[in-house]
């Protein structure tokens, strides 16, 4: 344990040395809200004073690290041609080594796949996080059904209302599309619609994600409209 | 008090590698009530036992007992309450099969209210038998708070789950279990009298010497005896909490799991792992008046999901089922 004082910019923001400018952009973004100053996860513990000062430690090492050129000239100051050699650093990787990956963390996936130990580092998890990288959910093609567009949303970090603004969709009718209310969605061309969107403000597939979804829209409707007929 | 480690070895306890034949402990705790410990709890255990373990729930809360009630199982004759009043001496005759293969249950129904919780002999006596019991893994389902019969549970299991729920007061709560359970666990780890002296001063928030941070801490004990100064930090390595958030319904609240192990990460020098997550659904309060897991009743919910997760990466530090367990790494 070191107090924020003497640990490295690299340490403050939880990445490695080696970690690359998008990293220390994500890196950064999930240590303001961990110092934030309406943060659940300093509750209680931390005083408004040591946030404040957290947070002020977390501007600092963004500063220099999201700047090539300070950058360069803190890791030669901190005797880091990147880490080697750095005790600090060497327990750090060890624990990066760890099994405990986030993308099974993030996404359920098949239940009855094993995903198996994977390494996972900080920087990843939250590049995982904020999904960057195509997520087994969605590489495997298959179903893509209320529940799984959900899941491809939480792991983006992204929220209802952020697809809403983006998208133009009603809120409501994205919660309705997750929650899979058939009978309270529109018709289905305006559902294949709000899919398309929804599926192109994740970066999901513009083509597949809509046929599966509607395939089980309408094969809901037929279904209800069968059961009135008879 | 139960003095496992004292000195010497730190990794005894926490991390350690049980006899061959011992079960492997898992204690789950949280520090307030209603966040769902025995909820998970007991779905962990269900989605284990169903991949073919041999699990036993203990219901650790003396007080609350209701662990028998999540698995829909009788309150049964015997149970904890009386072992701990030494009516009865062999703990496998409290074990009791639960309906689901491979999952039986010690309940903690019927305590004498006058003398619920265990005195530190019979603690001692509980935590060795429990490892005893010829089955893979010992769930211990905690009650709230952080008294020390809780702790004990907490700090002698070869893992301790800490769960909590995306609210202010159950962060509150659930920091205030990882500092009892820290300060403990450090005492537990230094040998001279002094440094123990130490640690138990830092215990309580206004101290007379100022230390107001576990970082504090370190500096005075090291300033003290730099020896101990590294047993405290080798200890440290060997206290490992896994983090569940549990009923979390928007991507910042998952998120806070990831700021939760920064902060203990930052503020107690522990690296905490984050085990995963469970999302608020409908089909909880389905399962908890069903009386059943929910695991098994709607086994393909967003909830059910994301508990089957944990309990693969749980079953990773288990051995093959039916065998001697292994050395988690």
């Amino acid at each position: 344990m070191t107090s924020f004082d003497h640990q490295t910019h690299y340490e403050i923001l939880e990445i490695r040395p080696d970690a690359s400018a998008e990293d220390v952009e994500r890196a950064y973004r999930m240590a303001l809200s961990t110092y934030g100053s309406d943060s659940m996860a300093v509750y209680s513990l931390l005083g408004e004073e040591e946030v404040s000062s957290a947070r002020e430690r977390v501007e600092l090492a963004y500063e220099v690290l999201s700047d090539s050129t300070a950058r360069q000239r803190y890791d030669a100051q901190i005797g880091a041609d990147g880490w080697e050699g750095h005790e600090a650093f060497e327990q750090r990787i060890e624990l990066d080594d760890l099994p405990g990956d986030v993308e099974e963390l993030m996404i359920p996936g098949e239940p009855e796949t094993d995903p198996g130990p994977a390494p996972a580092r900080t920087a990843q998890q939250l590049l995982t996080l904020d999904g960057v990288e195509p997520s087994e959910d969605e590489s495997e093609g298959g179903v893509f059904d209320g529940a799984r567009l959900r899941r491809a949303r939480l792991l983006r970090g992204v929220e209802v209302d952020q697809i809403a603004e983006l998208t133009k969709v009603n809120p409501t009718y994205l919660h309705f599309i997750e929650e899979e209310r058939f009978d309270d969605l529109p018709a289905t061309v305006y559902v294949r619609g709000f899919v398309t969107a929804y599926a192109r403000a994740l970066g999901l597939d513009a083509h597949d994600v809509p046929l599966s979804y509607v395939e089980r829209l309408q094969q809901h409707r037929a279904e209800r409209a069968g059961r009135s007929r008879r | 008090m139960i003095e496992p480690v004292r000195g010497g070895d730190p990794s005894a306890s926490m991390s350690s590698s049980p006899a061959p034949d011992a079960a492997r402990m898992i204690a789950v705790g949280g520090g307030k009530g209603g966040v769902g410990k025995t909820f998970v709890t007991v779905n962990l255990a269900t989605a284990i036992a169903r991949e073919g373990y041999d699990v036993v729930v203990v219901d650790g809360d003396l007080e609350g007992a209701n662990t028998h009630t999540c698995l829909g199982v009788p309150p049964p004759p015997l149970s904890l309450a009386d072992f701990v009043a030494n009516r009865e001496e062999e703990l496998s005759k409290l074990v009791v099969p639960t309906g689901i293969p491979n999952l039986s249950l010690v309940a903690a129904t019927h305590a004498n209210l006058a003398a619920a919780q265990p005195g530190h002999f019979q603690r001692v006596r509980l935590l060795s038998r429990l490892r005893q019991l010829p089955v893979d893994l010992v769930l211990i389902d905690l009650g709230a708070g952080t008294a020390p019969a809780v702790m004990d549970y907490f700090l002698v299991g070869d893992d301790g789950l800490l769960v909590f729920c995306p609210e202010p007061t159950s962060i509150e709560n659930a920091y205030a279990f990882l500092r009892a359970a820290f300060y403990r666990r450090m005492r537990l780890g230094m040998v001279t009298h002094s440094v123990r002296g130490l640690v138990t001063q830092a215990m309580d928030q206004r101290n007379e010497k100022g230390i107001r941070t576990p970082a504090d801490l370190l500096r005075e004990i090291e300033a003290l005896d730099p020896a101990e100064g590294g047993r405290f930090t080798e200890t440290l390595k060997c206290f490992r909490p896994r983090l569940i958030v549990n009923d979390v319904r928007t991507a910042d609240e998952i998120k806070l799991g990831f700021s939760v192990r920064s902060v203990c990460k930052s503020y107690f020098g522990l690296d905490a792992d984050y085990l995963g997550y469970v999302n608020h659904d409908q089909g909880v309060r389905q399962s908890v008046v069903s009386r059943r897991p929910l695991v098994d009743i709607n086994p393909n919910c967003d909830a059910a999901v994301y508990l089957r997760r944990i309990a693969r990466k749980l079953i990773q530090t288990l051995g093959q089922p039916g065998g001697a367990p292994e050395e988690a790494s």
